[in-house]
């Protein structure tokens, strides 16, 4: 069998959160020098959501990223950018041809993956989790060559994983999904516009969502929450679900807490293209703040896990922590809902 | 799903991969390092994998003992509960709840059977029995 190569000259760079870390990369690629933090807060990375009647590795769901793809496509239309993104192909085989075809024109593609499969994770992190997000960029025979960027060095993974990966079923189930760019850019793109509409955006979603169980409010939710389980439910699952918290928070598909320091680092970014705009820059300072705090939170909290039965601290004052995360949070918001710009 | 799906956690495979993470410093700048898992990292996950571990323990116990059917290891093993697994197996949660019985189990035509082995990724002489 002769094997057919084709690999695109593609830059691996490795990223905080998967989605904007290949959505920066790839636009990196087509010629447009767009940061992480900046493809982040663009395409609205910034999120909270907790369901606690739905359960996912038998804690409630806690969310703190947009929906899968949110972060590609905003700031491919906020940016003003030709970019497809294929929703849903039912035939996998059809899918991985798609894929093919877009390898050999010479276009680096993102795909949509389910992370239990994921051969070449390290297999502590293999949990279901479907919104994981990387590019294909080249196939040699059966293998092909991946940029996960969460990742430090580009991987290898066969078709039959690759298929099995990007058919992942569950929730938010990948169902195949692909985006790429469709042009190289070769105008300069004035950034200011797409910067304004993706912090109103983000700010709505934050604040400005009538529903409880998003956003700002959905913290405050959670925080009351936290502070009912030992009584509800024992020590031993009160430290489970409270492990869940941290595991979304930190790692669990790359960040949550981490997620604030990028946005922070985004308004920092976006304050100096505005010629130091003061307000910016003081909302950056107040994000790291927060963010910062949401580290010790997961500090003291892990200590908490450690010695499960007998807690160290009491979820009372984590709940007040959390409380007190969601305030500096909310002002930050509020400040940047007054902003003119 | 041959290569180990239950994974035993080992402190040497955090030596191998590192992972890029922001900070944030006194004097105001955002700062991005590439390092290692810290030890909070390292207590929630083996906390998970501690409640996974038993909890699979705990049904290949009873499926040996002729309590439940093996579909139930399997769930365990694949880290799912009964929603998600009909949600995989594409086969409803009442009657996912129902072949949980050995009885009805032994019952269940290849078509179902199947559905069950794609799910977990093995084939059906392997679902049929547990290791």
């Amino acid at each position: 069998m002769e094997t057919t190569k084709t690999l695109i000259n593609y830059t691996h760079r490795q990223a905080g959160h998967c989605e904007s870390g290949a959505t920066s990369n790839l636009f990196k690629h087509n010629g447009l020098e767009l940061s992480e933090p900046m493809a982040f807060g663009i395409g609205n990375g910034l999120y909270f959501s907790y369901i606690p009647f739905l359960k996912i590795q038998f804690a409630p769901m806690i969310s703190f990223r947009n929906l899968p793809n949110t972060v590609f496509k905003r700031s491919a239309a906020y940016l003003g950018i030709d970019a497809t993104v294929v929703k849903k192909i039912k035939e996998p085989k059809e899918a991985m041809e798609m894929l093919d075809r877009n390898l050999e024109m010479g276009i680096p593609t993102g795909c949509q993956v389910g992370v239990f499969q994921l051969t070449f994770f390290p297999p502590e992190y293999r949990m279901h989790y479907n919104m994981h997000n990387l590019v294909v960029f080249g196939k040699e025979g059966n293998m092909y060559h991946v940029s996960d960027t969460v990742m430090e060095h580009p991987q290898l993974i066969t078709y039959d994983d690759l298929l099995r990966v990007r058919y992942a079923k569950g929730a938010f189930a990948p169902q195949g999904k692909m985006y790429w760019i469709n042009h190289a850019i070769d105008k300069p793109i004035d950034l200011k516009p797409a910067i304004i509409l993706g912090i109103k955006k983000t700010v709505n979603e934050m604040i400005g969502i009538p529903f409880p169980l998003v956003g700002v409010k959905g913290l405050r939710w959670m925080a009351r929450d936290l502070k009912k389980w030992p009584k509800k439910h024992g020590n031993d699952k009160t430290s489970f679900y409270l492990g869940q918290i941290l595991r979304m928070a930190e790692d669990f598909g790359t960040g949550g807490a981490g997620f604030r320091y990028i946005y922070g680092a985004f308004l920092k970014e976006a304050g100096e293209l505005f010629d130091h705009h003061q307000e910016l820059l003081e909302a950056s300072d107040m994000m790291g703040k927060t963010a910062n705090k949401w580290r010790e939170f997961t500090y003291i909290g892990a200590r908490n896990c450690k010695n499960r039965s007998k807690p160290e601290e009491d979820y009372g004052t984590l709940s007040e922590k959390l409380l007190e995360i969601a305030a500096g949070e909310e002002k930050v918001y509020q400040k940047l809902k007054k902003i003119k710009f | 799903m041959e290569e180990n799906p239950n994974p035993v956690y080992k402190d040497k495979a955090y030596g191998q991969y590192r992972e890029l993470s922001y900070s944030y410093g006194d004097a105001g700048q955002f700062e991005k390092t590439v390092g290692f898992h810290g030890e909070a990292d390292r207590v929630i996950l083996q906390q998970a994998w501690d409640l996974f571990k038993e909890r699979i323990e705990d049904a290949r116990q009873r499926v040996l003992s002729g309590k439940v059917s093996p579909v139930v290891f399997y769930m365990e093993k694949n880290l799912l509960d009964p929603l998600n697994l009909s949600m995989m197996a594409g086969i409803s949660v009442w009657r996912v709840k129902w072949h949980f019985k050995p009885g009805v189990f032994k019952r269940l035509s290849e078509k179902t059977l199947k559905k069950y082995a794609d799910a977990f990724n093995i084939t059906i002489e392997q679902l049929k029995k547990i290791e």
